[in-house]
């Protein structure tokens, strides 16, 4: 070997150092790629109902048995001393669509069989949480307004 | 100079197959029958070794490839239009309920005969040295099957697919620290919605499918690799010593060149320069003398598999139809709502506690078929000599079953214990 061609050789030491180089960054691509195609699955805008909503007037309300508002899967509770609530219809177990039953003041879910006490609070079954309570208002125009984005505990009132 | 014969033989290059060269080359010179070897042994048609099951459901997805893209051609995967075109196909569209009936119960059908393929090959002890890996591929090919299932349930757009759905993505989301990112890969949303239904379609017409035939293509190449179908237990020769002889090279005695068994044995050897220990597969002249021809044994008798599959598949579609629910309503719950059958074991777990019995248990269950091969280490296929692995496999299919049978016939409105023949009034 020539002088020249020594020189223009790769020694053991740079050669395994770019080998090196190279791996991390192809691993490094990879992760990169991954975490695009994670990130190209998760939708960037949602075509859902959106969270807060206008539900009607409180005069729209009877007292006593609560409303259940299939579209927005919600229970309207409106009490003459206590005022409205609103509580969610999806069970907290697997998401089915809980009932309310009047005889014994609480939710049941068909799927697996939780029953829920008025408060929300669990009876018995497989569901892991209380039934959830969302924030009540009244908007300027006079309507309630319910934020399910807004977890509210279950003592939560809107007297009108 | 004939271009009819010229044409012809420009297609088929095989030797008549009246030869036995002939018959070899209608295998190797074929890409859709290499698959097989030129020769069988006999005791692999015995029906009481493999039952076929391998086959069966090779078949029973066939016939949903070729059913389901019949039925692409009037299904759009958007709400309502889905429920619409199910309707269409269900009244107004030629052959639609059949074969959508087709479809249906090939899918049941191909949960039913993937189970059983696994518990023939467990009871056989098939999944031993060298075949581990070709066991894990089945428990992938099953798990994609169940995948399968899953997601063309939710196609209809009815109840049952909707609440089902509903149900099955939550179970997932009680997987920690990923669970409810998860579901929201799964559906494109935070409910089962218009996005929900487009991705698990294009999951069932296109991704699962895809990673089905993938993987196999290895699990087929892997039996051929792993030496063959498993053979019948009746015909394993017990352990024994053979004693070694060594091979010279004929031109320069001295230089061993291979270590073969001392019998008189015909001995194939990879005539190839490899270094490392050489591979032989020896087959005793006895044995060379029960293999067949594949052409036609082999081959007459998967035809008859197949035909087989296909007229159950096609009588049962005739008397039973699919069912189809109401239209979905994500306000209202079916009571009872129900899984398809194969889940309902499942969702009996899950009945109990969701995290446990939604993640864990299956889980762990999963992990454990797919351990199967490497745990046993005993190299036995007798049962006699695998009693505890026998019992431990029989009480994990059993407990399924059960898990099953309880969900699908004991369960009623509100998920109380209901046995199967106390009618309850104004239950749906």
């Amino acid at each position: 070997m020539s002088q020249q061609e020594k020189n223009n050789a790769m020694n053991r030491r740079s050669f395994l150092n770019w080998g090196a180089a190279g791996l991390a960054a192809l691993w490094a691509a990879i992760g990169v790629s991954l975490g695009a195609v994670v990130r190209f699955l998760s939708p960037s805008v949602y075509y859902e109902p959106p969270l807060d909503f206008k539900i009607g007037h409180p005069g729209d309300y009877a007292f006593g048995l609560p409303t259940f508002l299939a579209e927005e899967k919600i229970f309207v509770f409106r009490d003459r001393e206590k005022g409205f609530a609103v509580a969610s219809g999806v069970c907290t177990h697997l998401g089915c669509t809980v009932g309310y039953f009047q005889s014994d003041a609480s939710f049941h879910c068909p799927c697996h069989g939780s029953v829920f006490r008025g408060d929300g609070s669990v009876q018995h079954g497989p569901a892991p949480r209380p039934l959830e309570w969302f924030e009540v208002t009244l908007a300027r125009d006079g309507q309630l307004k319910v934020d399910k984005d807004h977890v509210v505990p279950g003592s939560y009132r809107l007297m009108v | 100079m004939n271009p009819i014969r010229d044409a012809w033989q420009s297609i088929v290059r095989r030797d008549p197959l009246s030869t036995d060269k002939g018959k070899s080359e209608l295998v190797f010179l074929n890409v859709w029958l290499h698959i097989h070897p030129a020769k069988v042994r006999k005791e692999h048609f015995k029906l009481k070794h493999t039952w076929y099951l391998g086959f069966i459901t090779f078949f029973l997805f066939l016939i949903l490839v070729t059913t389901g893209v019949a039925l692409m051609f009037y299904y759009r995967p958007q709400s309502p239009q889905a429920y619409q075109d199910m309707k269409d196909l269900q009244f107004v569209v030629f052959l639609g309920p059949f074969l959508r009936n087709m479809h249906r119960w090939s899918a049941h059908g191909m949960v039913i005969c993937v189970f059983l393929h696994m518990c023939r090959v467990f009871y056989t002890g098939s999944y031993k040295k060298p075949r581990q890996f070709n066991w894990v591929v089945g428990v992938l090919l099953f798990l994609l099957t169940l995948g399968l299932s899953f997601t063309g349930y939710l196609l209809p757009w009815d109840q049952l697919a909707f609440w089902a759905i509903t149900v099955g993505t939550n179970i997932g989301s009680y997987a920690p620290l990923v669970g409810s990112r998860l579901r929201e890969l799964m559906l494109g949303g935070h409910g089962v919605g218009e996005s929900a239904l487009l991705r698990f379609y294009v999951l069932h017409v296109a991704v699962l499918p895809s990673l089905v035939v993938l993987l196999t293509m290895v699990h087929f190449w892997r039996v051929r690799k792993d030496g063959g179908l498993s053979r019948p237990l009746w015909k394993l020769k017990p352990a024994s010593s053979t004693p070694l002889v060594t091979i010279d090279a004929p031109a320069n005695p001295g230089l061993a060149v291979a270590v073969v068994p001392a019998v008189k044995d015909k001995t194939y050897g990879l005539m190839e320069v490899v270094t490392g220990k050489p591979l032989f597969e020896t087959v005793t002249e006895e044995e060379e003398e029960d293999t067949v021809f594949s052409y036609p044994f082999a081959f007459f008798r998967e035809a008859v598999a197949l035909l087989a599959t296909v007229t159950t598949v096609m009588a049962v579609s005739l008397f039973w139809n699919a069912p189809l629910e109401e239209l979905a309503n994500p306000a209202k719950t079916p009571n009872p709502a129900k899984a398809p059958w194969y889940f309902l074991g499942l969702q009996e777990l899950v009945s109990h506690s969701a995290l446990l019995g939604g993640v864990v248990v299956p889980g762990l269950a999963v992990l454990a078929l797919l351990a199967i091969p490497y745990l046993d280490s005993n190299p036995s296929r007798r049962p006699a000599e695998r009693k505890w692995a026998i019992w431990a496999f029989t009480l994990f299919v059993v407990v399924n079953i059960v898990l099953i049978v309880i969900g699908t016939l004991f369960r009623g409105p509100g998920w109380a214990l209901v046995p199967p023949w106390v009618h309850i009034s104004g239950a749906e």
